[in-house]
């Protein structure tokens, strides 16, 4: 009882942005009495904090966690440096960061990296300097298509699909427009898989490719009203999905047509922006669990923000795939010899991870050793909006991307999958 | 498919730059600054009017909370700094509104975030349908609001005191002086000016595309663009050249290799317009 009143007041807590009710405490590592004082162990991450977008709550989480790692004991006795670094949404930036963390910094590890532009730039620099990433949030297909990075969350497509694939089971969809932007390796790449999906499944799909900075988004929904589907799909920021939803509206079609949403459109205040119009209209995938679930692992996450974070830090799923990136590098690190934590030591054993579980995960997190490319993440839930708040109306599902195939054939042969 | 649903999807936004490029040239007319701060300056008003919707007050006081706050920002920047650049050159005195304009975005951005909110106003549930497409009385009110403002201040300019003072100014600063045109008094009303048409268009803007202070301020690109259509000069051809600058980027839609790019037309429309007017707009310019 007294754990669901804790866990009800962090709730509250999380939606007033505040941290009143923090009472549950937060537990790091080996929860020891003392602060690690050992030689640091030195970790980088790159985020976005500057630009179009800010991507460093990932970040920020990462670091509250490792702060309570520390407090805690830290790695056997050793704390983590956690060094992060704004790439400013600047490829050039990103590689000049990644080789002063990696060279000058002599990183062994890199841990909650997220950034749009991170990976098309530094992918091949993190394989040829043996330096493994346990990313946070991973965007354009290059995070999702590297030998050396790994991101905890979904990412925009198998997070689009999810939403298809419940489209077409539930919502029994035959016929989907998808609009996404006309970001290279971005929009394409998501609806792209819309597109082979309805080849394989056979259903009718369109593909609506729109400029983020558009002024006019009813022009858009009136394309992608012509050709009449039962659902439309979103796959961009939600700052372009708001007015989309409301350009939908003005023309009525909350009332006929389903809007779905990959999980960029998954933020608490949502709901209550579009507003009752959307009560039960609008879907949205879900990376993670329900950012107020009461499980155990989630009300951790929200107790380390707590007591180790600023209370001005979003506790949103940004923060969440910051926390799974730094507790999976922990759970990584402690299994070394303290003495021995290099890089090379330390990439061999996040190669290793495998069956990491935590109940903001649908799915057991792994690596995926010697795969050339990893998307673990890759099973997730559904929320529709009503009365101003999300609602989770599934069950954790297998994102139905034709181009998982890899990543399900060798989830079979390591045993995770059926 | 066809044009003629985009037709009247553009529109709304259409009259909205129609608006806002005739707020910048009357200030421009009149003082010969080019008000890069008019979305800002706009979007702040709209976010007054959210705040206030928010604390459940009146419509009717909301809306004019707006105007009233976009007027002031207008009326102090004119009153206060405008004056220290008024002896610099065109492209000084235009760097100095977009000073402006940086510190409202970061006041917006303190106060109420990035994150994009919805302005609402009842009109927006009342529609007529055309072609198919439903047409909300806010972008009626959108298309009349522009045709009465520009109505307006044409009257203002032909037939009162104040628009024969900024007529005068407008064709030369010196010589107005000395035939006693207060200067000062004059430019100030045109800076009010410039300030009730920037909160009528951000109001209209917050509902009609998204309330969010960066993306607001933006979009005094496309009136710029139909300004420099009306070479700065002629409020009429400036008010159609917003408006076909909003219908433009709207019936690009459907047009697939195109669609994806639509959002610049507005910018390859100034580029063209500048291409094939500048000369006239330099000798305008000089005029100063």
């Amino acid at each position: 009882m007294r754990h669901y009143l804790s866990g009800l007041a962090a709730g509250l807590a999380l939606f007033l942005i505040s941290t009143c009710g923090a009472n549950a405490a937060a537990s790091c590592g080996t929860d020891g009495s003392e602060a690690a004082t050992g030689e640091p162990i030195v970790i980088g991450a790159i985020t976005g904090k500057t630009g179009p977008d800010d991507f460093s709550n990932s970040t920020k989480a990462a670091k509250a966690y490792f702060d309570c790692l520390n407090a805690k004991g830290g790695i056997h006795g050793r704390p983590v440096k956690y060094l992060i670094e704004d790439d400013q949404w600047n490829p050039e930036t990103a590689a000049q960061l990644a080789a002063k963390l990696v060279n000058d910094e002599k990183a062994v590890l890199m841990v909650g990296n997220s950034s749009f532009v991170e990976c098309g730039a530094n992918a091949d620099f993190y394989k040829k300097s043996g330096i493994v990433v346990v990313a946070g949030v991973g965007v354009p297909r290059e995070c999702f298509f590297a030998e050396n990075y790994a991101a905890t969350n979904a990412g925009p497509r198998a997070s689009m699909l999810g939403a298809m694939g419940y489209a077409l089971d539930q919502l029994k969809a035959k016929s989907v427009v998808c609009i996404g932007p006309n970001i290279p390796n971005v929009g394409t790449w998501s609806c792209d898989g819309i597109a082979l999906l309805a080849k394989e499944k056979g259903f009718v799909a369109e593909t609506i490719l729109m400029d983020p900075g558009t002024a006019d988004s009813t022009s858009t929904i009136l394309q992608a009203a012509a050709s009449k589907p039962d659902v439309i799909i979103l796959g961009l920021p939600k700052g372009v999905t708001i007015p989309l939803l409301t350009a939908a509206e003005e023309q009525g079609l909350n009332q006929t047509v389903k809007f779905l949403s990959a999980a960029s459109a998954y933020d608490l205040s949502v709901p209550g922006t579009i507003g009752p119009g959307w009560d039960g209209n609008f879907y949205v995938n879900m990376e993670f669990n329900d950012l107020e679930a009461t499980t155990p692992d989630n009300q951790n996450w929200l107790a380390v923000m707590n007591e180790y974070g600023q209370t001005s830090d979003p506790r949103d799923t940004f923060a969440q795939a910051g926390y799974l990136a730094a507790r999976i590098a922990e759970k990584a690190l402690m299994s070394l010899d303290p003495k021995d934590v290099t890089r090379e030591s330390t990439s061999a054993a996040i190669r290793q991870v495998k069956g990491f579980t935590s109940d903001i995960f649908c799915a057991p997190w792994y690596f995926g050793d010697s795969q050339p490319r990893h998307n673990a993440n890759s099973t997730t839930r559904m929320a529709v909006s009503e009365g101003g708040k999300w609602k989770v109306i599934s069950d954790c599902a297998p994102s139905p991307d034709p181009e998982l195939a890899d990543i399900r054939a060798f989830e079979k042969s390591i045993g995770l999958a059926p | 498919m066809t044009y003629l649903p985009f037709l009247i999807s553009g529109l709304g936004i259409g009259a909205v730059y129609a608006l806002s490029g005739v707020g910048l040239v009357v200030l421009f007319r009149a003082t010969g600054v080019l008000n890069f701060a008019f979305g800002a300056v706009g979007a702040l008003g709209a976010h007054v009017a959210w705040q206030m919707l928010e604390w459940r007050l009146p419509l009717a006081i909301a809306i004019l909370a707006a105007v009233v706050v976009s007027a002031l920002v207008s009326f102090l920047y004119g009153r206060l700094l405008a004056p220290l650049l008024s002896r610099r050159d065109t492209v000084v005195r235009a760097v100095g509104t977009l000073a402006l304009a940086l510190v409202l975005i970061a006041v917006m951005g303190v106060i109420w975030g990035e994150f994009p909110r919805r302005l609402q106003f009842p009109t927006d549930q009342m529609f007529l349908t055309v072609f198919g497409v439903r047409l909300t009385y806010t972008r009626i009110l959108a298309l009349l609001l522009a045709g009465l403002m520009v109505g307006a201040i044409t009257a203002l300019l032909s037939r009162t005191r104040l628009g024969l003072d900024m007529r005068a100014l407008a064709n030369d600063r010196d010589l107005s002086a000395i035939l006693g045109v207060r200067i000062r008094h004059t430019e100030t009303a045109a800076w009010v000016i410039t300030g009730v048409f920037a909160g009528l268009a951000g109001l209209l803007l917050g509902d009609l595309v998204r309330l969010q202070g960066t993306f607001l301020t933006f979009l005094v690109i496309p009136a710029i663009a139909a300004a420099i259509l009306g070479q700065l000069r002629s409020l009429w051809i400036t008010a159609t050249g917003g408006l076909a600058i909003g219908i433009a980027e709207a019936v690009l839609t459907p047009i697939a290799a195109i669609s994806p790019y639509r959002a610049a037309a507005p910018f390859v429309i100034a580029l063209i317009a500048v291409a094939i007017l500048g000369s006239t707009a330099q000798a305008g310019l000089k005029d100063r």
